[in-house]
């Protein structure tokens, strides 16, 4: 956004429909809304009523924080709607009291909760906090920013705390974005662009030969719960897993690393279930962002990268990470990212049931085998926030009823962080415990 | 066409400079790579780039924080792979 006069209206990037069609398919199908959560875990100094305070402030300077999302006669790409913004409702901020716990408090099951509320994008409804002080912030605090998923992306969200910490700390005035380029409404090359988005539509239907599935299976109209893991790995473990990922995956594609252990241990759950799982086909989100520049807060600002990979790839680690490592070179060299963008700016045209329908025509009635990401270091040179020592912090975004599971991976001050995020039900006990061996033992490089 | 190592210099710093970075008149050859803010897809973005010049394709297992602490550095691990091939 332009810092010196704010447009009314800001196109939804093509991106930010591919989450919105999510946020219509979980309502579709009898869940809440697709939101996404970055948490904080601090140490003592956080003034709680400040935070809140501050959150009023910048949502008054900044409309896009509750502005609705609406789609211009029913048929335009939908628009965050500044100028509606003024009257839409501020964003809730809630404070809540524990005791003080003994050794280090679990997750508050507050912050799950937060991910199966249903909340509406139309009436600018698009962010929350929630601030849960133990021994009334004597003992620490856990701050959970919960949003409408095509608000921020992964990126935005910790570009969004770090901008607040220096509002907070009077270092920006909440007028003044960082950096905010009006991306969203660029217009490129129509023919090129058109060329693109087929060639990325010829690599989906490509996957259809052997479509994928998910643990949670095709789409159905059941009740939806989210539930949220973290794990939290030593700095021991996480140093051994960085330096493994490092000379397996190469210096600056660990992510592949991270993504083969994850195909691996969703294998090890069909296998265990003994059904075959076709293929796994799933998408690692890339960001676009101006490399080196300040970069964007506001939007979706990725492209996808797909990966198909077949169950007979998985039976040897380094077999699986050689074959996406292939995958991902080839992609980039046939211009995938850009033809991954160019279709999710088509598809903003489309009705965001259409997009959904779409997706799921491709892959009998599924989306991808499961979500992924690696977002590396969470919050990087940030130590405190608002005054108060980060002792962690990490994503955990909502995932649609199909595929049912997505796990995060991120580091944190030496630390590996893995989210994994599932729709209640799709794991049994047992399968859990065999996820999370084989991923162990992946990451690790040690035998099950 | 044979390439020196100052060439390759120079050709890997405009294709850092002018297609993948967003960089201020700082950058220089010198500049840190990883601080400027060069990331998975522009290193391949990069490389493939580097190969188009110069028909050599750099194995992304040379990569480290040595290879890319520089446009000199990495101009320098290039120039040893051709000189191989």
């Amino acid at each position: 956004m332009p810092k010196s006069r704010a447009p009314e209206r800001v196109p939804l990037t093509g991106a930010d429909c591919f989450l919105r069609a999510f946020d219509s398919e979980v309502r579709r199908t009898g869940g809440s809304s697709h939101l996404a959560q970055l948490a904080l875990r601090l140490g003592p100094g956080l003034d709680a009523r400040a935070l809140a305070k501050l959150i009023a402030e910048v949502a008054e300077a900044q409309p896009i924080l509750r502005a609705p999302i609406r789609r211009p006669y029913g048929l335009l790409p939908p628009e965050f709607r500044l100028d509606l913004a003024a009257r839409a409702p501020m964003p809730r901020v809630e404070i809540h009291d524990l005791p003080r716990a003994d050794g280090e408090a679990p997750i508050p099951p507050l912050f799950a909760e937060r991910l199966n509320e249903r909340v509406d994008g139309r009436r600018g409804e698009l962010l929350r906090c929630d601030v849960v002080r133990y021994d009334g912030g004597a003992a620490g605090s856990d701050v959970a920013f919960t949003w409408l998923h095509m608000l921020l992306d992964g990126s935005g969200s910790e570009r969004f705390v770090r901008w607040l910490d220096e509002v907070g700390r009077g270092a920006r005035s909440a007028a003044e974005l960082p950096d905010e380029a009006p991306s969203h409404s660029a217009r490129p090359d129509a023919r090129a662009h058109g060329e693109a988005a087929m060639r990325w539509r010829a690599r989906m239907r490509s996957f259809s030969a052997r479509s994928p599935r998910s643990l949670a299976g095709p789409l159905a109209r059941t009740p939806q719960r989210l539930e949220v893991d973290l794990a939290t790995f030593t700095r021991e473990e996480s140093a051994s897993i960085a330096a493994r990922a490092r000379k397996l995956a190469g210096f600056l594609t660990p992510m592949l690393f991270y993504l083969a252990a994850s195909v691996r241990a969703h294998d090890a759950v069909f296998r265990l279930r003994g059904i075959d799982p076709h293929s796994f086909v799933v998408p690692l989100p890339v960001n676009l962002r101006a490399k080196g520049a300040g970069g964007e807060i506001f939007g979706t600002r990725v492209s996808m990268l797909w990966f198909q990979v077949f169950p007979e790839s998985c039976a040897d680690f380094e077999t699986l990470l050689g074959e996406l490592k292939a995958q991902r070179l080839a992609a980039i060299k046939e211009g995938m990212v850009e033809a991954g963008t160019a279709a999710m700016d088509y598809a903003r045209w489309l009705p965001r049931g259409a997009y959904a329908r779409m997706a799921r025509r491709s892959f009998g009635g599924e989306l991808c085998s499961f979500f992924f990401a690696y977002t590396d270091e969470c919050l990087p040179g940030m130590t405190s926030f608002l005054g108060a020592p980060i002792r962690n912090a990490f994503h955990a975004p909502s995932v649609p009823p199909s595929p049912g599971s997505v796990a995060v991976f991120s580091l944190r001050d030496g630390r590996l962080n893995l989210s994994h995020v599932r729709q209640a039900g799709v794991f049994s006990g047992f399968e859990l415990v065999r996820f999370r061996r084989s991923l162990r033992a992946d990451l690790l490089g040690e035998p099950e | 066409m044979s390439w020196t190592r100052e060439a390759l210099t120079d050709r890997v710093y405009e294709i850092l400079r002018e297609d993948l970075l967003s960089v201020g008149e700082d950058f220089t050859p010198r500049s840190n790579l990883i601080e400027a803010g060069l990331d998975s897809l522009a290193v391949t973005q990069l490389l493939l780039a580097i190969e188009e010049s110069t028909g050599v394709w750099v194995d992304e297992s040379l990569l480290t924080e040595e290879t890319l602490a520089s446009a000199e550095s990495l101009a320098a691990c290039v120039h040893a792979q051709i000189a191989r091939a």
